[in-house]
């Protein structure tokens, strides 16, 4: 009888448990094929926005990289001149560079900035083989402008 | 000295607390003696007061010495007009105040674009501070702001932003006040006022970079620095500048290993807070692509990168007796040119290592009797045969602060007028290659008519100013012909023969010239007779000596090394070249026009394989005679006597 209450029962208790999750749905998804959809203010890879009308939104201020506690972004400024016009105003960035090796994904670039140009969205895929690739620099960190986009 | 004693002080009370304080001090600095910081904008400690922005108010009253009793006036008032009286009271802080300030500056913001993060000044901006401390958190103004020209290029240095200037004036009174070419004026009324050239004109003046520095707004930018960092980006370090030999005191600000602005860095004995534009805008050769970067040496036709330990042995098998010769830079360290003395007399046992390329820079004729300082006291200046602006600029500085501040009489005689001209009692305009007889005319060993005929001057002229003249306190350099310098130095006053050259003092003091001079040593080489010449730090081609006969030189001598830190037209000469590191890459010291000694101390890596010019020669020496070489700076100048 001890048998019975000290194991049967329990492994009966615990099959019924089993099976009431079967029913529920399923929280493992299977990556990479699938991905799991972030929150709307995940703060993971950073993007360099533009406005509508394609041109840049960053101006090259540096404060980001002022506010940046890990020190990891690195900007160098340029004018803008009539031929060559990147932003708005007087100012653009012309080398704009993040070591997400170093990033701590604090968001404070992101608070820092005055026109809105760097936020940090939901592409968390960062992983990679070689230590110079963790330089993100401002090539790779742009938006296309939105006639590319549509393509 | 006056004794302290000699100083009468009045009492005052600020914020409660009873003071002392020197009569006739503005409010604005005698609170600075309890700590206390009345915030500015329009107020600089070196202008005259003007009270145009209202920012320094403070409350103030007056003590009644008979009951005590204090009375308040009823309106603030400006802190920096103000002087202090027997029994003034000030308020610097009260809820009345606040407000004050509040309002000054939401004024003040009504018309300025605040564009912050595209301000060059932004991050160490005086407007942004007190702000900050003492402004408004939003603004009322929601009207369309007032809209002007910005970016405007001032000069090749300077760009104006007219929406940010806040009118204080302080770039004006510095050009009328300091610098005296009075080139800036405001101009239109009301929020049309703003301050630029005469019929904008290029602003030309020689220290124009000292008023983007005073300026407390972003409105007057420096246009070499424009966009390239800021100023949380900068490492920033102290230095000399050695673009000159006045010396001065500079901040160093880099990034990423290069140099991107020079700043002034307050030394009252020197340069007090300003710059000449040579020096504020002249760093770019840290940066010049022509940097030499490793040894090379000759192979036939070519010069081919080499190594150290290749060119060193060539050097060695070239190098001894007295048939080779050293030439050296006049703004190289002490420390080379004790060891580059060392070496190349003491192993190598050749005298002939100089730095003069000018039969004028006689030895006998380098006194200095004057600190830059002490030429603001002077009672009366002769400036002989030089001119000030260019050669000397911080000198020319304080020789007109003396006439602004205590009527300096100064009396110039040069070949053509220049800014001394200006505030000159008595200016003479010689005709070239008189100095001599002109100088004697004021020792009186030539009559004052034959003289005046001789240099094209009329006689009242040169008569009125030898007259003023006596007893003056001579300004002059050391490139000025040897017979005038020796008259002038014989008179009764003092006598300064400034060195021109960065470190031309140091080189004086340092090498021995008992050999023969730099110049000679080129004409010996022109003709053949010199088997092998070394040029360190110098530019053959410029230093004002006749092109062909520096090619001839360079090409009739059988060894020609060089070391240098860019490829200069002298480089490509060479049978051997070896990389040299500039001031701000190695350790150093440099003495200035006065006698003062610096210290530099390394604030950038140097480029490539490039070392300090002393450091060659250690090794070398070490090769011909084995013993314990030094290893810093700061040994080899310990080492001389000269520089105790
Ligand atoms: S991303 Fe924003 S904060 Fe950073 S440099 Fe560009 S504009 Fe300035
Ligand atoms: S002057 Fe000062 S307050 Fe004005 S935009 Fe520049 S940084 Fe901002
Ligand atoms: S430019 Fe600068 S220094 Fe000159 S008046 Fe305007 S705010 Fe003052
Ligand atoms: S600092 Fe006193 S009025 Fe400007």
């Amino acid at each position: 009888m001890a048998i019975l209450d000290k194991i049967v029962k329990p492994m009966i208790a615990g099959l019924g448990i089993t099976s009431k999750r079967l029913g529920h749905s399923r929280p493992t998804v299977m990556y990479p094929e699938d991905k799991r959809e972030q929150f709307p203010r995940t703060r993971w890879r950073h993007v360099l926005t533009r406005h509508d009308d394609g041109l840049e939104k960053c101006i090259g201020c540096s404060l980001c990289a002022g506010a940046c506690p890990a020190r990891c972004i690195y900007v160098d400024a340029g004018e803008n001149t009539e031929e060559n016009r990147l932003s708005p105003g007087e100012r653009h960035a012309v080398r704009y560079e993040i070591n997400m090796l170093r990033c701590i994904f604090c968001g404070y670039c992101q608070d820092a900035c005055p026109t809105g140009a760097i936020v940090l969205r939901k592409d968390f895929e960062l992983a990679n083989y070689d230590r110079e690739e963790f330089i993100f620099t401002k090539e790779m960190l742009l938006e296309p402008a939105l006639s590319e986009r549509s393509k | 000295m006056a004794a302290a004693t000699d100083i009468q002080t009045v009492n005052i009370i600020v914020n409660g607390i009873e003071l002392a304080v020197p009569k006739g001090e503005l409010v604005v600095e005698a609170v600075k003696r309890l700590g206390l910081e009345i915030p500015i904008f329009c107020y600089h400690p070196r202008l005259k007061p003007v009270g145009m922005c209202r920012m320094c108010l403070v409350e103030t009253g007056m003590k009644n010495p008979q009951d005590g009793t204090i009375r308040m006036m009823p309106k603030p008032a400006a802190a920096c007009t103000l002087p202090v009286s027997e029994g003034l009271v000030i308020n610097t802080e009260s809820d009345a105040l606040k407000k004050d300030r509040k309002g000054v500056l939401e004024f003040l913001l009504i018309n300025h674009p605040l564009d912050c993060p595209i301000c060059d000044r932004g991050g160490e901006c005086p407007l942004q501070n007190n702000t900050l401390f003492y402004g408004p958190a939003t603004s009322r103004f929601i009207e369309q702001k007032r809209h002007n020209v910005k970016a405007y290029p001032l000069s090749d240095y300077v760009t104006l932003d007219l929406e940010r200037c806040i009118q204080c004036a302080r770039c004006i009174r510095f050009t009328e006040e300091i610098s005296g070419d009075s080139q800036l004026a405001f101009r239109f009324r009301g929020n049309k006022t703003h301050p630029i050239t005469f019929n904008e004109t290029k602003f030309t003046s020689k220290f124009s970079g000292n008023v983007i520095e005073i300026c407390p707004v972003g409105a007057l930018t420096n246009r070499k620095y424009r966009f390239r960092a800021r100023p949380w980006d900068l490492q920033t370090s102290e230095a000399v500048c050695l673009n000159c030999s006045n010396g001065c005191n500079i901040w160093f600000d880099h990034r990423a290993g290069k140099v991107v602005r020079i700043n002034a860095r307050t030394n009252e004995a020197i340069n007090e807070e300003w710059t000449c534009d040579k020096g504020k805008f002249g760093h770019d050769y840290y940066n010049d692509e022509k940097r030499l970067e490793t040894p090379f040496a000759r192979t036939g036709d070519e010069l081919q990168k080499a190594d150290y330990a290749t060119v060193y042995a060539k050097l060695l098998e070239a190098f001894h007796g007295d048939n080779t010769g050293m030439i050296l830079g006049d703004s190289l360290s002490n420390e080379t040119y004790i060891t580059a003395q060392n070496f190349f007399t003491g192993q190598l046992g050749s005298h002939n290592i100089d730095y003069r390329f000018s039969a004028n820079q006689a030895k006998g004729a380098s006194t200095v009797d004057n600190s830059i300082a002490s030429l603001e006291l002077a009672k009366t200046t002769l400036v002989f045969g030089t001119h000030l602006a260019d050669d000397l600029p911080i000198v020319f500085l304080r020789v007109r602060k003396g006439w602004f501040n205590q009527g300096t009489q100064v009396i110039l005689a040069t070949d053509r007028s220049d800014e001394v001209s200006e505030f000159a009692a008595h200016t003479l305009v010689y005709k070239p290659g008189t100095e001599a007889t002109i100088a004697k005319a004021f020792a009186g060993q030539v009559s004052v008519a034959d003289a005046a005929a001789k240099c094209g001057i009329s006689e009242p002229e040169l008569q009125a100013a030898i007259t003023a003249a006596a007893g003056a306190t001579v300004i002059t350099t050391t490139s000025l012909n040897h017979e005038a310098a020796e008259v002038l130095k014989a008179l009764d006053g003092n006598f300064n023969a400034y060195p021109t050259g960065a470190n031309e003092r140091g080189a004086q003091l340092a090498l021995a010239c008992d050999g023969l001079s730099a110049l000679e040593q080129l004409k010996k080489a022109a003709n053949g007779e010199l088997s092998a010449l070394w040029v360190v730090g110098v530019d053959l081609f410029s230093v004002g000596l006749p092109r062909e006969e520096v090619i001839r030189a360079l090409e009739n001598v059988d060894f020609l090394a060089v070391q240098d830190s860019r490829r200069t037209e002298t480089f490509y000469y060479a049978s051997v070249a070896l990389p040299m590191t500039l001031p701000a890459e190695q350790d150093g010291s440099y003495t200035n026009c006065e006698g003062t000694t610096q210290q530099m101390k390394a604030i950038i890596p140097p480029v490539g394989q490039a070392k300090p010019a002393w450091r060659v020669f250690e090794e070398l020496s070490i090769r011909v005679n084995p013993r314990m070489p030094f290893s810093q700076a700061s040994e080899i100048l310990a080492s001389a006597p000269a520089f105790a």
